[in-house]
């Protein structure tokens, strides 16, 4: 077998699909993204390049401007609602043990096991001023006037909400697992010299969870800026863009309004946005693991 | 040894199916794709055993004369109203020319329109859904797919007058209309009745009566502005009572300048902006959908609902409660005061229809089949009798009797129009401009834009 392992061919054989893979399917579409970007091709008949024009256009594009800040405020509101929420939920849970733990524990990840298309269109439902659960709420306390949840005003906080929502559960689930790897003599060892529940959550399970809460973070922001379909059914983008997300802009440029040029300049900054974050984070992280 | 054998094998596996994933699939392409949005029809399913695309072909036209034409067609509900009148066609073409066999390729308006960019760049199916105006055909027609048809062809069509217009270029004609649209305020006639409501005949009139009907608890116009294009068409019907025939100028040399300072589109924007203020739509119409909005109104929750003819099959929908369907009635824009449109200058156009790819390899049958498609009795008389609105063709020789109220209502409102508006204002320019200006005429409506920066946002998108 070891021989095997150092026969150069062999190697090479087995690694040469993963390689064409990434060649063909990641590296050579942002190499044509690249090209695109610079040229005013419509998706049909022939394209004309016309240097940084799609870039300089793209940063004086306030819808643009609105998708980036909308994807920052999903990436906070991930981090700051939906993850402590979920790391307090991961260890109520790991508390609860025998039945309950497994029925909470799917009934918190129902949201993620529904399609996203239902799951705009039950939040359009929710949402409706006219015969929405959310309205009707309000009524019974009350208040008759007809709230607009999707106003251009409210719609990027009622949009937040359902993101952070639908992405809870598999928040939870990893944080969940991450607990549950913790070694239990820890806490047998913290209950003899008489710490609760916070002084344990605080000194045992957080600082055990570092390497969880990294990857969760990550990932939390990675999907924050790659938002789309639950957007893109539930407003697409709208009112006037204001819950506009970089991906369904892009999708609108390159698609609808025949700018195929443009949105891949978009696809393009989009890029360079997500290995900006991620190689930041990764320092961060990195810092924190050295100090 | 033995290891060797199974690591070589391991490899060639993987490599079969890298192979097999690139490999290129050309030929059927346009017959695969996602299983549950393509509808394949073959004649008496004969076909769906044989393999698709051209090696099907191939193999037919040596047999004899096999012809197989691909549609592509924008009406994925084959079971109602127009993708029901369309398909009964094709069957009867297929009955009626047995050595044809036509293959329809449907999916819902904005999945068509991604999907035919896609065709256009690599093999465009045979005969294909179009849109008559310069935000679709620009574009398609600067690459050159679609297939030029001779226009003297069509003289015993009896096409309404000007109805190709949107159709040709630089002289040519290049698709067939479907469709003759008309913007229109449906209204629930009892519930005007019963509160003593009547149709107004100018735009202060629609305001008061809007007035009262929010008074008494109802919503008075649903309107779907979450798409933004059925707002862009109610501005259209504003502009075409403000500047009269005047409409169709003013709004070319906007898109062709860039510059929507007209005093008119000005006015006519300020309108609506006033209207929605008002109250004039239902709360949060801005983000609501087609549906949505539809269902407003046929639940008996608005009083009137905006959109355009071909919705007049509403009448004739099992779903919606008798005593609404059968008091659906309809009403055009009435007049602006100080306007230059009267009350029969209509918001009216020939938007979607037909056309045939300048590559197929079977062009001359698929333009018989074209052809054969638009003989009079066929989409007019098929049309007309689902209910489906109005023709691009004259049909008064299918009436049958029993049309609803509404649909005799939008035959005499065709017939007593002294102008029709032509292309709406957001098709009237590239699709960018189409973009641009759906997405902020819920910006200026909603309040959130001046009507200003509205005007410049969409003379931007014009540049």
């Amino acid at each position: 077998m070891k021989k095997l392992y150092s026969n150069k061919p062999v190697i090479f054989s087995l690694i040469l699909p993963g390689i064409l893979v990434f060649l063909f399917a990641v590296l050579a579409p942002i190499c044509l993204s690249i090209y695109y970007g610079f040229t005013d091709y419509s998706g049909m008949g022939e394209a004309h390049l016309v240097g940084f024009e799609n870039y300089t256009n793209l940063f004086h594009d306030s819808a643009f401007g609105r998708s980036l800040r909308n994807s920052l405020l999903l990436a906070i509101g991930f981090i700051c609602i939906q993850h402590p929420i979920a790391i307090i939920v991961a260890a109520v849970l790991d508390k609860l043990q025998g039945k309950a733990e497994g029925i909470f524990r799917c009934i918190y990840f129902i949201p993620n096991v529904i399609s996203v298309a239902v799951i705009a269109y039950l939040w359009k439902f929710i949402y409706n001023p006219d015969f929405g659960l959310l309205n009707n709420i309000l009524r019974a306390f009350g208040y008759t006037e007809k709230v607009n949840w999707l106003s251009q005003q409210n719609a990027i906080w009622s949009v937040l909400i359902v993101l952070i929502w639908h992405g809870f559960g598999w928040g939870m689930l990893i944080y969940y697992t991450g607990i549950k790897n913790i070694d239990p003599v820890l806490y047998e060892a913290a209950s003899i010299d008489g710490a609760n529940w916070w002084t344990t959550f605080f000194r045992i399970t957080l600082p055990l969870m570092k390497p969880v809460i990294q990857i969760n973070v990550t990932m939390a922001i990675i999907s924050a800026l790659k938002q789309m379909e639950t957007v893109y059914l539930l407003t697409n983008g709208g009112p006037n863009n204001s819950t506009q997300f970089a991906a369904n802009y892009l999708y609108q440029q390159a698609f609808k309004a025949f700018k195929y040029g443009y949105g891949n300049a978009i696809g393009v900054i989009f890029i360079v946005i997500c290995i900006l974050v991620t190689v930041a984070l990764n320092t961060i992280f990195k810092d924190k693991q050295d100090a | 040894m033995k290891k060797k054998v199974i690591a070589t094998l391991l490899t060639a596996a993987m490599m079969a199916t890298m192979i097999a994933g690139c490999g290129s699939d050309k030929g059927s392409a346009p017959a695969s794709g996602d299983a549950q949005n393509v509808q394949e029809q073959a004649a008496g399913g004969e076909k769906a055993a044989e393999p698709a695309g051209d090696s099907a072909d191939a193999a037919g036209e040596a047999s004899g004369g096999e012809v197989t034409i691909k549609l592509f067609s924008n009406l994925p509900d084959r079971k109602n109203g127009q993708g029901l009148v369309e398909q009964t066609i094709i069957d009867e073409y297929m009955a009626a020319n047995p050595n044809v066999s036509i293959e329809v390729e449907a999916l819902d308006e904005e999945a068509y329109k991604t999907k035919f960019k896609a065709y256009a760049m690599d093999g465009m199916p045979d005969v294909v859904s179009i849109w008559g105006q310069p935000s679709f055909l620009d574009e398609v027609l600067d690459a050159g797919v679609l297939a030029e048809l001779n226009e003297e062809d069509y003289i015993d069509y009896s096409f309404i007058a000007g109805s190709l217009d949107g159709f040709k270029k630089d002289d040519k004609l290049y698709g067939l209309p479907r469709n003759t649209d008309i913007m229109l305020f449906y209204y629930n006639q009892k519930m005007f009745e019963d509160n003593g409501w009547e149709v107004p005949a100018t735009y202060d009139d629609l305001m008061a009566l809007c007035a009262d009907i929010k008074d008494a608890g109802f919503t008075p116009v649903a309107m779907d502005g979450g798409d933004g294009w059925p707002m862009a068409c109610f501005l259209t019907d504003i502009l075409v009572q403000v500047a009269g025939v005047d409409y169709a100028d003013i709004v070319s040399n906007a898109v062709a300048t860039g510059d929507f300072g007209a005093p008119e589109i000005r006015q006519a924007t300020q309108i609506l902006v006033d209207s929605a203020n008002a109250g004039m739509f239902q709360v949060g119409y801005d983000s609501q959908d087609y549906g949505t909005t539809m269902n407003l109104f046929t639940n008996g929750q608005a009083a009137m609902y905006c959109m355009g003819s071909w919705d007049c099959s509403m009448a004739l929908n099992e779903d919606i409660a008798p005593e609404i369907r059968d008091n659906i009635r309809a009403f055009t824009m009435p007049t602006v005061d100080g306007g230059k449109g009267g009350a029969n200058d209509i918001a009216a156009w020939n938007g979607g229809g037909y056309a045939v790819s300048a590559n197929s390899a079977v062009k001359d049958e698929a333009i018989k089949f074209l052809n054969y498609m638009y003989q009079p009795d066929k989409l007019s008389k098929y049309g007309w009798e689902n209910g489906v609105g109005l023709s691009a063709q004259d049909q008064t020789a299918y009436l049958t009797g029993n049309e609803t109220e509404l649909q005799k209502q939008v035959m005499d409102i065709l017939k007593n129009a002294t102008s029709i508006s032509g292309t709406p204002i957001n098709d009237c320019g590239p699709s960018a401009f189409k973009t641009a200006i759906e997405s902020e005429i819920q910006g200026v409506s909603n309040g959130s834009t001046s009507v200003d920066d509205f005007l410049a946002a969409i003379g931007a998108a014009c540049k």
